[in-house]
């Protein structure tokens, strides 16, 4: 059995498992659950770190034939686009599991649906069979509107979950109405993605019905990911949900679109990903530039950080609209970073809320000299957030930027400016207002995080932070052959440029070997190669 | 060992300071001083050591690990050895150590003691990184690095407001230079395909044109990142409010190294820019150096009069740039690093004795209390207006002589009327302070201060007076070549070498040291209040107020950015919420309400329906 299998297996089993534990067990719920899911997360860093680099692949594969007649099969398997994320995945549900302490009635439910959600989305990220990753997220996702109903805070709950649920379930029944139509209309029979993306690169779609169902996948993930202008249900739904909830969806099941969009849609429907690039470079600019105006005038924190979470998918869809190895890698990148970076930053907040009861900002101040630990790890968070080098989202954003100024230059500009400076004013006026400043004598009783294991999912998710942020190669060069897979099938005409100038800077991939080989005579120098590359372009 | 992990180690050694500090040694204040002066005094033993080793132009220019590799995008977490950044490291490990021992006393039972130092750790390791980088990307990354020291370090006492405003308005107007900053290397990646400057270099010698269109614009959106750092007009309104910091910190960062990363980032690049770029970069430096010269004069408050002066001197570094001398700019950094880092500690030093008063209106006579502050003072003082034989003469006089050389008569003017200002509000600091009669109770008490604050002054007070004549230009001269090269050898030929090479920008910079000093003289040797505040009546009030760029930037800038944040969120509550979810909701509302019409309970109805039903059915099997 293949080792995914067990990354999120275990949390789905110790789910059955509570099931069978009675009511008032509650250290033994809550162990069970965070032993699962700590066995999940070293079960996922032990994977990532045997992954194979430079190689493009699925490693770790694993299929089961189940429904022949439809075509469908238990299928698994990594690679590059979703080996980190199930790794982001894993280690963010322990996390979810480890902060699940403000929970305090009807823990039994609340401690099922967390390991459903976590196990759920984890199993999406790692299904290679359209059926089940649809099946997977679907199961990850209803637990979500449950936990906001009932363990949800503030007045408005049932409104954000009646919200979030008609919003998202909306966005994925389009999504699925989408799938569908590809399943019908690609003649395959076969609902394995593998297999699926091999016959429609031999036998492409026709135009017309890639530009019909392109659309339903876009704006169906989209809705799911929070694209503008369909964002509105992130902010409430985050401001209301319980922390574990909300630092799993905003970390995990968000990615979730844009996986979707790299791994099926860029890859199966090339034209009609060409043609919409553009109006997804500019709602991308909806997300980076007006949520975070939007963010600079929220008074509550966490409804700051929902749309400082909206705005940062901005990056990652300006990166998949570049359709280039650069771009998509920093999409990658950035879906990584910003999962553990929402997960800390509603952990964060999360934990001030309990002790404070409010996260309206002009009710705090001067908390730092109260929590000097948790208001430590909260000023990182908001660098990290505000794209601060030695965090993984400066990495990912910076790669984002470098693969989009070519193509979509005023986009990349304004991109900037919202990276640089709208993302700092927001973040560094939360800090001044809620950490700096006179500490007023209501808040004298409050605590910091009194021992190691209260500490521990905040280290854990800044660790992840720092460690891919100093050394980005550890996902960059698992993230590139595959990326650079689905970009040559996305978009050969750029895929073939941006490979001579890869051919340049780097001949040592393997990926791009192949590709000078089949580069015509005069290869030999950079500047015959430069020619060819431009007479190509013409 | 290899020579070659030196480096390594220089420039790690003090993030592992900072590092260990915040995780382990927190509790314990010493240890955590102890750790921070060592790793700081370590890596300036390491430079000393790796410099006489391989020299000042070493064999291996480059250490480089690959950072990031994805097609044409390649970044390289690399370090570049050539004069400019051994000088560089030397001045600010130097410069680092000497401030950090100051610290010690200074600090000396502050709450925030261990992180105060973690904090300085980490900006030694940042800006180590600054001067070190061998590509663009990798100095992007350090100059953010050094942003978030700075902000860290000038809200260290963050429960003052004004601390943590200042804080947060330095980082975010550095993040505005650093905005054009990153557009400027994006630019320079797309038309040159490289991020490494020595690779830049060679496609810009091989091909002076490479740039082509944008060699202009490239080279002024590079340029912004310097008028963030440096606080060059018009993103210069941060540095004085950056005073709110700790001393130390106001000498270490805001004066000495941090703020001179703009300057040496320009002559790092200078390759890049190209003439109608450099004589932009000539006027606004000229132009900062005037202004904030011009506001110095009427400032109150001991630490922001220096940190106008700094403005005003590093005004003249980025126009020594911009006339194309990036020697005279890089001579007048490291002089500047020295006397400006003595005149804030001793300004530390000032402040600790009489209880924390800022204000020199409240200060008076110290002269006699604190003599060996006082002696070191007056030593930066002479060297910042150009004293011969103090350093800052060989150096201010280099620039003006530049100007000179290219026959810029405007920046000329501006450089000798500046050098008059400066010795003016210079001496009536120096004047008001040390001399005429006590102002305050806090002034009668005055003491001096510890051992171990007054050995730092007494070591930058020699490096103040002898670092014009001791060779240091020709560090640079190795890096940039003078058109019309004569080494000046021996110490004597050094001594007198402006009188030789320029007598004119020479005398003429002395006269400007005259006329400041006989002025302030008149003024200010024996007043009690300012005289100017009734001389120049609203002059001097706009003065005092900084000529109202704060309030500029607040009513227009800042309320813009605000208004769209108000309007987008407006926008986004009654426009996106509404529609999107009166959308959904409506719809599924109306969906239900018209289907209940139809749920009357009426068999009539049911029945016409159910006939209606059948019709159409029929109708569109057999109109088929």
């Amino acid at each position: 059995m293949s080792i995914l299998t067990y990354i999120f297996g275990l949390p789905l089993a110790a789910a059955v498992v509570l099931a069978l534990v009675p009511r008032n067990f509650r250290v033994i719920m809550r162990l069970v659950a965070i032993l699962a899911t700590l066995a999940s997360a070293v079960l996922a860093i032990i994977m990532f770190a045997k992954f194979q680099t430079h190689f493009a692949g699925y490693q770790f594969e694993q299929q089961v034939e189940w429904v022949k007649a439809v075509g469908i099969s238990y299928h698994v398997g990594a690679d590059g686009i979703n080996v980190g994320l199930i790794l982001m995945g894993a280690i963010v549900a322990f996390a979810a599991a480890c902060c699940s302490w403000e929970i305090k009635e009807r823990e039994k439910e609340f401690y099922i649906l967390l390991l459903v959600m976590s196990g759920g989305i984890i199993g999406a990220f790692a299904s290679l069979d359209l059926f089940l990753f649809y099946f997977f997220h679907e199961l990850a996702l209803v637990p979500t509107f449950i936990m906001i109903g009932l363990w949800g805070r503030g007045e408005r709950r049932n409104y954000a979950a009646f919200q979030i649920t008609i919003y998202l379930s909306v966005g994925a029944l389009i999504a699925l109405i989408g799938l569908i139509a590809l399943y019908l209309q690609s003649g395959a029979h076969t609902f394995d993605i593998p297999a699926l993306t091999d016959y429609i690169a031999k036998n492409p779609l026709p135009a017309n019905v890639q530009q019909f169902i392109f659309p339903l996948l876009l704006f169906g993930f989209g809705i799911l990911v929070s694209l503008w202008p369909f964002h509105s249900w992130a902010p409430i739904g985050y401001g209301s949900a319980p922390t574990p909830t909300a630092m799993l969806h905003a970390g995990v099941i968000k990615k979730f679109g844009l996986y979707g969009l790299i791994r099926i849609a860029l890859p199966m429907m090339p034209h009609a990903a060409q043609s919409w690039m553009q109006i997804i470079a500019w709602l991308a600019l909806g997300n980076l530039i007006y949520c975070g105006w939007v963010a600079m005038r929220q008074k509550d924190f966490n409804w700051l950080v929902g749309y400082s979470s909206v705005a940062h998918m901005g990056f990652i869809f300006l990166g998949i609209a570049t359709l280039s190895l650069i771009g998509v890698t920093g999409a990658v990148l950035v879906m990584v970073a910003h999962g553990f970076l929402a997960a800390l930053t509603f952990a964060l907040s999360g934990y001030i809320h309990e002790q404070t009861g409010t996260l309206e900002m002009r009710k705090l101040g001067g908390l730092l000299f109260k929590l000097p630990f948790i208001g430590a790890a909260l000023i990182m968070a908001a660098f990290a957030g505000c794209g601060l080098p030695g965090f993984a989202n400066f990495a990912g954003e910076i790669t984002v930027f470098f693969g989009a100024w070519n193509e979509f230059r005023i986009v990349t500009i304004l991109a900037c400016w919202g990276a640089m400076v709208i993302g700092a004013v927001y973040m560094l006026r939360a800090i001044r207002t809620m950490l700096h400043a006179e500490l007023p004598e209501k808040w004298a009783n409050i605590m910091d995080a009194p021992h190691i294991w209260r500490k521990l999912p905040f280290v854990l998710l800044l660790t992840a932070l720092l460690v891919f942020g100093c050394l980005p190669r550890l996902l960059t060069d698992k993230i590139k052959p595959s990326a650079w897979n689905i970009v040559q099938l996305a978009n050969p005409i750029v895929a073939k440029n941006a490979d001579l100038k890869t051919a340049q800077a780097n001949a040592a991939d393997a990926a791009i070997k192949q590709e000078i080989q089949n580069i015509p005579a005069g290869s030999q120098s950079d500047t015959a190669i430069r020619e060819t590359a431009v007479k190509e372009q013409q | 060992m290899k020579l070659e992990v030196l480096p390594w180690i220089i420039l790690f050694l003090p993030l592992l300071s900072a590092a260990v500090i915040t995780l382990f040694t927190q509790r314990d204040k010493k240890l955590s001083a102890g750790i921070s002066v060592f790793a700081v005094v370590v890596s300036f033993i390491l430079t000393v050591i790796f410099v006489s080793a391989v020299g000042w132009e070493p064999a291996k220019r480059e250490l480089a690990l690959n950072w990031l590799d994805i097609g044409a995008f390649h970044v390289d977490f690399g370090l570049h050895f050539d004069p400019l950044s051994l000088a560089m490291m030397l001045i600010v490990t130097g410069v680092a150590s000497l401030i950090h021992i100051y610290s010690i006393g200074y600090m000396n039972g502050d709450r925030g003691f261990s992180r105060f130092f973690a904090c300085l750790s980490l900006f030694t390791f940042s800006m180590l990184g600054i001067v070190l980088a061998n590509n663009f990307l990798q100095l992007f990354i350090f100059w953010e690095l050094v942003g978030i020291s700075s902000y860290l370090l000038v809200g260290f006492w963050y429960e003052k407001p004004s601390a943590a405003d200042a804080a947060k308005k330095a980082f975010l107007t550095n993040r505005m230079g650093d905005f054009g900053f990153i557009l400027g290397i994006l630019t320079i990646w797309a038309t040159l395909g490289s991020l490494n400057f020595g690779a830049l270099q060679e496609k810009l010698v091989s091909d002076p044109h490479a740039l082509g269109t944008v060699a202009t614009i490239a080279g002024l959106l590079v340029f912004c990142g310097a008028v963030g750092k440096s606080a060059q007009f018009p993103l210069h309104v941060w540095l004085p409010d950056a005073m709110e910091g700790p001393t130390p910190v106001s000498a270490l960062i805001h004066a000495a190294t941090m703020v001179a990363a703009g300057v040496y980032m320009l002559c790092r690049i200078l390759f890049l820019l190209n003439a109608p770029a450099l004589e932009v970069i000539s006027y606004i430096g000229g132009f900062t150096a005037l202004l904030a010269a011009l506001i110095a004069i009427q400032q109150n408050d001991i630490k922001r009069i220096l940190a106008y002066s700094t403005l005003s001197q590093l005004g003249y570094m980025v126009m020594a740039v911009g006339l194309g001398g990036p020697t005279p700019a890089m001579f007048h950094l490291t002089t500047h690093a020295f006397f400006k880092a003595l005149l804030f500690l001793g300004s530390g030093s000032v402040i600790l004795a009489t209880h924390h008063e800022q204000d020199i209106w409240k200060m008076g006579a110290l002269r006699k209390k604190t003599p060996v502050t006082f002696w070191t003072f007056m030593i930066a003082t002479l060297a910042l207006c150009g004293m011969w034989p103090f350093s800052g003469f060989y150096s201010k006089d280099s620039i003006l002589g530049l100007a000179m050389e290219r026959h810029n008569h405007i920046l000329l003017g501006v450089g000798l009327f500046v050098a008059i200002l400066t010795a003016f509000y210079m001496f009536r600091l120096v004047f008001v302070v040390f001399y005429g009669s006590t102002k305050s109770d806090h002034a009668e008490h005055a003491h001096e201060s510890p051992a171990v604050m007054l050995w730092p002054l007494r070591i930058l007070a020699i490096l103040s007076l002898i670092a014009g004549f001791i060779g240091v230009e020709g560090i640079f001269t190795r890096q940039f070549p003078a058109e019309n090269a004569e080494a000046a050898a021996g110490f004597s030929q050094y001594l007198f070498a402006p009188f030789i090479h320029a007598p004119w920008a020479a005398s003429a910079g002395l006269v400007a040291l005259a006329i400041g000093f006989f002025a302030a003289f008149a003024l200010y040797a024996k007043a009690d209040k300012d005289p100017l505040v009734e001389k120049l009546g609203p002059l001097s009030r706009a003065m005092r107020n900084r000529f109202y760029f704060d309030e500029l930037y607040e009513a227009t800038f800042i309320r813009l950015h605000d208004t769209l944040a108000a309007i987008a969120n407006w926008f986004d509550r009654w426009i996106i919420e509404g529609a999107c979810i009166g959308f959904l909701r409506g719809g599924t509302d109306l969906t239900g309400r018209a289907l209940r019409l139809f749920q009357t309970g009426n068999l009539q109805t049911y029945a016409f329906l159910f006939a209606l039903g059948v019709a159409a059915l029929l109708f569109w099997i057999l109109g088929k």
